[in-house]
C-alpha cells in the first residue's frame, strides 16, 4: 500500500465530462438481464467516440463521455454513444433503460461481474453490493487546482437538493412505489463511507485527512469514499455523484450543463462563503429532495429561510443568466426550467404507471423514451 | 375366510395402484438424488425413474397404465410449447435477420448431414427425409427446463431458445409435407397432399390466434391475481391440446403459436409475469418420466452405430448453420460452439413425430426406426449434459441457489 500523499492533477477549469450507468433488461418481462458481457464484446467491434464499459452487475453498463467545454457537443456525443449502444443491443434483443432503479428487480438475482475489485465489493459489503444495483449520473468538473477544487465541492453541496430532485428517477423499487422521488440514493446512504466531505479546505488539509484514513486502514483509495461529492485528484475534477440516471440523454446533458453553469457563477463570484455550519440543514434538504423531489422544502444555509425546491431552482436559475451565456447554455438552462414545471423523471414514471398498471410496460416505456420516441 | 369380508382382495392391487404417484414419486426422489449427489440436472433422474419403471426395463409400468396417462402428457407437453412460445420475441428476427438465416442454416444443413447418412446405410429416399426431418427439431422441455434449472440469461440462452421454436416448427411442417408425399406416392389425389400440410398449418395459426385473443379477454377480466391467472391459462391450454387433437391440428404449431401470440397481443405487458410454477414443474416431470417410459430402448443396441453417426451427422449440420452467421449475427465464436450444444438435445417432439409418422405410414421400417429411436435415446441422456455444460461454460448461469 502506497502512503505517497494524492496528487492533484491540474485541469482546465470548468470543463465537463459525464458517466451514466444505464439498465439492462429484457425484451419478455423487461426484469434486469444478464447482457453485458455479451453487448459490450459487439460494440468492442464498433468505432464510437466516449467510452462503454462495464459495472459492477452483468445488468448494468456505463457509458462515459470525453471532457467538453460546451453543452452542445457533449449532448452530440451522448447521442452519438447511445446510437452505437442501442444499435448493437436491439441486434441482440436487450432492452437499454434509464432511471436510478429497476422498479421490480429482486436485488439477489443479480450476479456480480467476474473481475477482482468487483469480487471484492461483493465479499466486503455482502447483500448491499447486490442491492446497490442502482443507476446514477455522475458528472466531472474540471478545477485548476486542488484547492479550488475544494472551494467549489462545498459551495456545491448546497445545491445538492437541486440535482438529487431535477434528476430523481427512482420512485419505485423492489416492486412498490417507494413514496420517495429518489429512493436510489437510499441504497447509497447503507453504505459506511457514504455522505459529505469532510470540512477541508486546501489540498494539503485533505491529504492529512487521507492520510489518516488510509494509515487506519480504513480506505485504500479515492474510490473507497461514496460521498455525494468527491475530489477525483487523477482527473483533477470533483465528481458529483447524486444525479439518479435520467430517462434521457437531453436530461442528462442538460444536469451537466447546470452543475457547470453553476460551477461558473461560484467560481467566478464567490457568492457564498464557505463554512462548517452551511452543512446544518444539508442532510435535511437532502432527504426533503430524495422524499419529495421539486415539491420538498429548501432550508437556506446561511439566511435560514424556507422555500420549495422548485422555487429555489427557479431563483438559481435567475442568478446564472450570464454565465449560461459565457458557457452557451441558455438551451440547457430552459430544459431545467422546463423540468421545474413539467416535473421531474419520477412524476412521469407515475403517470405512466397510472395509465398501464404494468411495471414491466413502465419499464419498457423507459426503453423507449431513452431511444427518443416519447 | 371369507368370514374376513373387511380386508383388501390383494390380487386386484395392480388394477388400482396409482402410478402416476408411483411415476412421480420416483422421478422426483431420483431427481434429487441426481441433483445433489452427481451435480446434474434434476431431469436425467426423471428421465431415469422412467426408463427404470417403464416396459422396457422393470415393467412396473405396462402399456396399459402408460395409456392411461396419456392424455396428461399432452397437456404437459402443450404446457411446455405454450411456455416456450412465449420466450420468443418474433421482433427480434426483425431486428436480427440473421436469426432467422441462422436458424433456416442450422436446420437445413442438419437436415441434409442425416439425411446423406441415412442414405449411405441404404434407406429408402422418402423414409430417409422423413427421418432427417425429425432430427431438426431440438428438444423444447430439455432447453426450457436446463435453462430455468440454472437461471441462464444471455445470448446462448435466448437464442437457444429462439432456434428451438423455430427448428420444432420446421420439423413439424416438413415431416407433415413428406408424409403426405408418401401417401401421394401410395395412390392419393394430389390435391389431399398439398391441401393437408396447408390445413395444419393455417388451420394450427388460426386457432392459436383465436386461442390467445380470447384467453387475454379473460385474463383482463379476471384480473391481477397470479394464481387466478395460472389456473384460467393452464385449463385454456389443457382444452388447446384437445382442440388440436379434436381438429386433427398440430400440436406443436399450434401451442408455441398460442404462447407468442399471448405476449404479441399483451400490449400493455399485464400477464408477463405469468408463469406456470409448482404445477407447471409436475407437468415436466411427468413429461420427462413418460417419455422416458414410452421409449423403446430395446431398439438401442441394434441401432446404436448408426445412431451415434446420425447424432454426429446433426451436430455437424447444426454447427456448420450456426458458426456461418455467427459473426453476422453478432455472437462470438466461443459462444456460437456453445449454442450449438445447446441444440443438441432430442425428446419429447421427436418421438412424437416418430409416433405420428408410424401411424400414418408403417412402411417407416423397424431398421429405420432402430436408427432414429436410438439416436433420440442417446441424446435423451446426452442431451441435457450437453446444453448444461454449454450454458454452463458461456458464462450465463446462475450461482446455485440454495
Amino acid at each position: 500500500m502506497s502512503s505517497e500523499p494524492l496528487a492533484f492533477t491540474k485541469s482546465t477549469p470548468l470543463t465537463m465530462g459525464v458517466e451514466l450507468e444505464l439498465q439492462l433488461v429484457n425484451s419478455r418481462d423487461c426484469d434486469l438481464t444478464h447482457a453485458a458481457s455479451d453487448l459490450l464484446s459487439q460494440i468492442a467491434k464498433r468505432k464510437h467516440p466516449g467510452e462503454i464499459k462495464h459495472e459492477i452487475t452483468e445488468s448494468m453498463i456505463e457509458l462515459s463521455t470525453g471532457v467538453h467545454t460546451r453543452h452542445g457537443p457533449l449532448l452530440a456525443e451522448l447521442k452519438q454513444i447511445r446510437g452505437v449502444l442501442l444499435d448493437e443491443a436491439s441486434r441482440l434483443n436487450i432492452g437499454v433503460a434509464g432511471g436510478g432503479a429497476h422498479p421490480f428487480q429482486h436485488w439477489s438475482d443479480r450476479r456480480i461481474m467476474d473481475a477482482p475489485r468487483m469480487q471484492h465489493l461483493s465479499k466486503l459489503y455482502g447483500y448491499l453490493a447486490k442491492q446497490f444495483t442502482v443507476f446514477s449520473q455522475h458528472v466531472h468538473i474540471g478545477c485548476a487546482d486542488g484547492d479550488d477544487a475544494l472551494y467549489l465541492l462545498h459551495a456545491l453541496s448546497r445545491y445538492i437538493p437541486h440535482f438529487i430532485a431535477l434528476s430523481a428517477a427512482s420512485p419505485y423499487y423492489q416492486g412498490v412505489d417507494t413514496a420517495f422521488d429518489s429512493s436510489r440514493l437510499n441504497s447509497v446512504f447503507a453504505f459506511p463511507l457514504s455522505g459529505r466531505a469532510p470540512f477541508v479546505q486546501t489540498w494539503d488539509e485533505f491529504n492529512a485527512f487521507f492520510g489518516k484514513m488510509r494509515a487506519a486502514g480504513i480506505v485504500e483509495s479515492m474510490k473507497d469514499f461514496y460521498w455525494d461529492i468527491r475530489p477525483k485528484p487523477d482527473f483533477g475534477t470533483i465528481e458529483v455523484r447524486v444525479c439518479d440516471t435520467p430517462l434521457t440523454v437531453e436530461r442528462a446533458a442538460a444536469l451537466a450543463a447546470y452543475i457547470q453553469v453553476l460551477a461558473r457563477w461560484l467560481l467566478v463570484e464567490r457568492p457564498h462563503k464557505i463554512s462548517e455550519d452551511a452543512y446544518l440543514p444539508y442532510t435535511f434538504n437532502r432527504f426533503q429532495a430524495c422524499r419529495f423531489g421539486l415539491d420538498g422544502e429548501f432550508i437556506d444555509p446561511v439566511a435560514g429561510t424556507r422555500r420549495s425546491l422548485a422555487e429555489e431552482v427557479t431563483m438559481t436559475l435567475g442568478a446564472l443568466t450570464v454565465h449560461a451565456r459565457e458557457l452557451d447554455s441558455e438551451e440547457a438552462l430552459r430544459d431545467i426550467e422546463t423540468i421545474v414545471r413539467g416535473g421531474n423523471d419520477a412524476r412521469w414514471m407515475r403517470e405512466q404507471f397510472a395509465a398501464s398498471a404494468s411495471l414491466p410496460d413502465l419499464v419498457w416505456r423507459q426503453v423507449a423514451r431513452l431511444r427518443a420516441e416519447t | 375366510m371369507t368370514d374376513l369380508f373387511f380386508l383388501p382382495d390383494l390380487r386386484a392391487i395392480g388394477y388400482s395402484l396409482p402410478w402416476h404417484a408411483l411415476l412421480l414419486l420416483a422421478a422426483a426422489l431420483s431427481g434429487e438424488g441426481v441433483h445433489r449427489w452427481l451435480r446434474l440436472p434434476r431431469l436425467l433422474g426423471w428421465i431415469a425413474a422412467g426408463a427404470l419403471l417403464g416396459p422396457s426395463a422393470l415393467g412396473v409400468l405396462d402399456r396399459t397404465s402408460l395409456d392411461a396417462m396419456a392424455p396428461l402428457l399432452n397437456i404437459a407437453a402443450g404446457v411446455v410449447l405454450f411456455e416456450l412460445g412465449q420466450r420468443v420475441d418474433p421482433t427480434w428476427l426483425r431486428r436480427n435477420p440473421w436469426l432467422l438465416g441462422t436458424s433456416v442454416l442450422e436446420s437445413a444443413f442438419g437436415f441434409a448431414a442425416m439425411y446423406a447418412v441415412l442414405i449411405a446405410v441404404n434407406a429408402p429416399p422418402l423414409t430417409a427425409a422423413v427421418a432427417a426431418a425429425i432430427g431438426i427439431s431440438t428438444a423444447p422441455a430439455v432447453t426450457l427446463t436446463i435453462t430455468r434449472e440454472l437461471r441462464a440469461q444471455g445470448q446462448v440462452t435466448e437464442r437457444a431458445l429462439l432456434l428451438t421454436a423455430l427448428n420444432s416448427v420446421y420439423a413439424f411442417i416438413a415431416v407433415g409435407v413428406l408424409l403426405s408425399w408418401i401417401t401421394r406416392e401410395h395412390a392419393v389425389d394430389w390435391r389431399v397432399a398439398l391441401l393437408h400440410p396447408m390445413y395444419l398449418v393455417f388451420g394450427s395459426l388460426l386457432a392459436a390466434a383465436i386461442y390467445a385473443g380470447a384467453s387475454l379477454t379473460l385474463l383482463r377480466v379476471l384480473g391481477r391475481r397470479h394464481d387466478a391467472q395460472f389456473l384460467c391459462v393452464l385449463a385454456l391450454v389443457a382444452t388447446a391440446v384437445w382442440a388440436t387433437e379434436t381438429l386433427r391440428l398440430s400440436l406443436v404449431l399450434t401451442l408455441l403459436a398460442y404462447g407468442v401470440g399471448i405476449r404479441i397481443f399483451d400490449r400493455q405487458r399485464l400477464f408477463v409475469a405469468m408463469s406456470f410454477g409448482r404445477v407447471g414443474g409436475i407437468l415436466l416431470i411427468f413429461l420427462f418420466a413418460m417419455t422416458a417410459a414410452r421409449l423403446d430402448w430395446a431398439l438401442v443396441p441394434a441401432g446404436v452405430l448408426s445412431g451415434g453417426v446420425l447424432i454426429a451427422a446433426r451436430a455437424a449440420g447444426k454447427a456448420l448453420g450456426v458458426f456461418a452467421l455467427a459473426p453476422a449475427s453478432g455472437l462470438s465464436l466461443h459462444k456460437a460452439s456453445m449454442l450449438t450444444l445447446t441444440l443438441m438435445p432430442m425428446s419429447g417432439i421427436a418421438l412424437i413425430l416418430v409416433h405420428d409418422t408410424t401411424r400414418f405410414y408403417p412402411q417407416f421400417g423397424p431398421s429405420l426406426a432402430a436408427i432414429v429411436v436410438s439416436a433420440i435415446a442417446m441424446l435423451e441422456l446426452l442431451g441435457p449434459l450437453l446444453a448444461r455444460f454449454a450454458l454452463v461454460r458461456a458464462g450465463e448461469a446462475a450461482e446455485e441457489r440454495q
